[in-house]
């Protein structure tokens, strides 16, 4: 494992914040942290939303078997999903400074009006954020799976680069708002990587952008998915490799490129655990390991989130355990 | 039936296209390898590849610079380039070519609208990426690009994100938007149309200051997007063109097919010539459960004698256990595959290439992947 100085993770103090950002490189499972996460919240009788940004297909549909749209729908008990796309929140937003709908849909149907809204920048990133800043009053928990992690460090720098563009006005003040709930010591940033060289390059990429970029925001919990902690002793690595160039083909081949396989994976996840304790030791982290994809969507969120919760630091509910 | 091999010998443009993750730079560096070794000039265009592979090419520096690889034992003609795409540097370099002066092209450069624009408009890439392919063909400096497309969030962008921008530098958005500014100050919303009215309601929304500035900075750049829209018009045209083949990359997981499904009927939807699909890292393993006991049991014991004595037996053990799980995830994967299959035009080529125990970071290694995937048929 990595350095002793690593701060131990506490999920208990996510699931009891305001907000949790969860992103990652494409494909890593942010979609199954960011569920896991509103399980456990859930559970704990928290009313919590699950949202994704802007998804033409949502994940979340898979997970818990329903359609997320805009306006959010409960799935559990405690449990809402939804999918917010960004012209539904820019017409809701321009629908609270000029409350006369009929007016606002002529607006937005213009053509150019569309065209220029869409191409302008920032304007997207900031109609979400909005939304986000409302909606976090309106739930306890907002847990956001976030586009992939270049974009998402992109749209976290957004409010000030706003606020730097227009020093006064209506952007102005969004982007403080929005500034306003990414500092605040109860929103947290989840980063999921994958014991991969390069998918552990992107994630201390996007770490120290983030620190450099959005210094307030607190960066609360690294989650290792599908990682594999090593387990080959060093004699069964030694017997491995003798057997491997005495059996290079054939049946007893393949059994022995298994062997290999698994032993690459674990390699892999002890490489990725080195260099994140090296270079991000302060940054709290829980490896998760590979589940079987058998059990569908559903399932593996349900695992992933008793793992999550078997690694914090203390009970998931306040007074437990501490 | 077309086959890579001919794809790399006869086409001038490769864009490879997919997910993330799946091994697309490698592979872009693995076509422009081998065709420098068919005696072809070849240039590589990246976006942040791993760094091993970028050192392993010699690519150490950013900024759009051109750079030829050491190869050793190419034929007669045959070079490898390879250039890693800085977005902003390219932005820069375009207003310095596109801007009728040279006032102009700093005041541009240094308005912070631009700044902001180029840094963090989604997409950006996506158009200069573009932007810089039409700049490589049109100068006939090689035989063929490998065009390894930028990472994107939703495989859509790399499409959309170029219009989207030229978009933005559209005729009637500008003139729509400078309008109340050219009636001069004292415009009078009820006697200037339906423009002014709306114009004067997202004032309203976004602030005075916001639509100020866009103007501003709209009139910087208004000699300058009939440009914009010729070049965008231009790449397309490379797109499309008989001289082109768009080479899709996919790994046997389901966010991946599902990219790479989406890049399929995108492309054939916008007429684009699609060549074929390679799939990396692909596990491959027998269908039939293996009795580890018989098969190593006893060379295990044998081999192993000097070692402690429970290690013959726990790792014929974790054999077995170990190939349960490689059969597990072969399987899913062939069923993954078989669904990419299908979705593979008619005529199109589609190679497999198997999970690699090294990772591929050298010439060396790119020259035994290059040899797999273009040997002759």
């Amino acid at each position: 494992m990595s350095g002793a100085a690593r701060a131990q993770a506490d999920i208990a103090e996510l699931i009891w914040g305001k907000v949790i950002l969860v992103t990652g490189k494409g494909g890593v499972g942010k979609t199954s942290v960011a569920a896991s996460l509103g399980r456990l919240a859930a559970a704990q009788g928290r009313r919590t939303l699950v949202l994704e940004l802007d998804a033409q297909n949502p994940s979340l549909n898979a997970v818990f078997a329903a359609k997320a749209r805009y306006e959010p729908v409960e799935v559990q008990p405690n449990l809402f999903i939804a999918n917010l796309d960004w012209l539904n929140a820019l017409k809701e937003w321009v629908e609270r400074v000029i409350p006369a709908k009929r007016i606002v849909e002529r607006i937005l149907e213009n053509h150019i009006v569309q065209l220029f809204l869409d191409a302008t920048p920032g304007n997207r990133e900031v109609v979400t954020l909005s939304k986000l800043v409302w909606l976090s009053g309106e739930f306890d928990l907002v847990v956001v799976d976030m586009p992939a992690s270049g974009h998402a460090t992109a749209m976290l720098r957004t409010p000030q680069e706003v606020m730097n563009l227009f020093t006064a006005g209506p952007l102005h003040q969004r982007g403080l708002e929005a500034q306003a709930l990414l500092e605040s010591p109860t929103t947290h940033l989840v980063l999921v990587a994958l014991p991969e060289e390069m998918v552990v390059n992107e994630t201390l990429e996007t770490y120290n952008k983030v620190r450099a970029e959005v210094p307030k925001l607190k960066i609360s919990l690294l989650v290792l998915n599908r990682a594999a902690r090593p387990s080959l002793s060093d004699d069964e690595r030694a017997l491995l490799e003798r057997l491997s160039a005495a059996y290079p083909s054939g049946a007893e081949g393949e059994l022995l490129l298994a062997g290999r396989w698994e032993a690459t994976l674990e390699a892999g996840t002890a490489s990725a655990l080195d260099r994140l304790g090296q270079e991000a030791p302060l940054l709290p982290l829980i490896d998760v390991p590979r589940l079987a994809p058998d059990g569908g969507p559903e399932r593996l969120v349900r695992n992933l989130a008793a793992a999550l919760a078997r690694s914090s630091s203390r009970a998931l509910h306040p007074g437990g355990g501490r | 039936m077309i086959q890579p091999r001919e794809v790399l010998t006869r086409r001038k443009l490769v864009v490879c296209v997919g997910s993330g993750g799946v091994g697309k730079t490698t592979t872009a560096a693995t076509m422009g390898l081998w065709a420098a070794r068919q005696g072809r000039k070849v240039l590589v265009m990246t976006i942040d590849p791993a760094r091993r592979l970028a050192n392993s090419l010699g690519l150490k520096e950013f900024g759009n610079t051109e750079t030829q690889i050491v190869v050793p034992d190419l034929p007669e003609g045959g070079q490898l380039w390879a250039m890693m795409l800085d977005t902003q540097t390219t932005f820069d370099e375009l207003i310095q070519r596109m801007a009728p002066d040279k006032r102009t092209a700093d005041r541009i450069l240094t308005n912070r609208i631009y700044r902001t624009m180029s840094d963090t408009f989604a997409g950006s890439q996506e158009y200069m990426a573009a932007e810089k392919l039409y700049d490589v063909m049109t100068s006939g400096r090689y035989d063929l690009v490998v065009l390894d497309t930028p990472p994107v969030k939703n495989a859509l962008d790399f499409f959309e994100a170029p219009g989207r921008l030229s978009r933005f530098f559209d005729r009637r958005v500008i003139k729509w938007f400078l309008q109340p500014y050219e009636e001069k100050r004292s415009f009078n919303p009820l006697a200037a149309g339906t423009s002014a009215v709306v114009f004067k309601l997202l004032s309203f929304i976004f602030g005075k200051e916001f639509l100020g500035d866009i103007s501003e900075f709209l009139v910087l750049f208004k000699d300058m997007y009939d440009g914009f829209r010729e070049r965008h018009e231009e790449v397309l045209r490379i797109f499309r063109s008989p001289d082109t083949s768009f080479v899709t990359i996919a790994a046997p997981t389901e966010p991946s097919m599902e990219v790479a499904g989406f890049f399929a009927e995108e492309l054939r939807r916008r007429g684009y010539p699609r060549a074929g699909m390679i799939v990396n890292q692909v596990h491959l393993c027998a269908e039939e459960p293996l009795e580890p006991e018989i098969l190593l049991g006893q060379a295990a014991r044998t081999t192993g004698a000097d070692l402690h004595e429970r290690t013959a037996a726990s790792l014929v053990a974790r054999l077995g256990a170990a190939h349960g799980r490689l059969r597990q995830l072969a399987h899913s994967e062939r069923v993954l595959i078989q669904a990419l299959h299908k979705i593979n035009p008619a005529g199109a080529f589609f190679v497999e290439l198997p999970w690699l125990e090294q990772q591929v970071y050298d010439l060396g290694a790119l020259r035994v992947v290059a040899d797999s995937l273009f040997a002759d048929a």
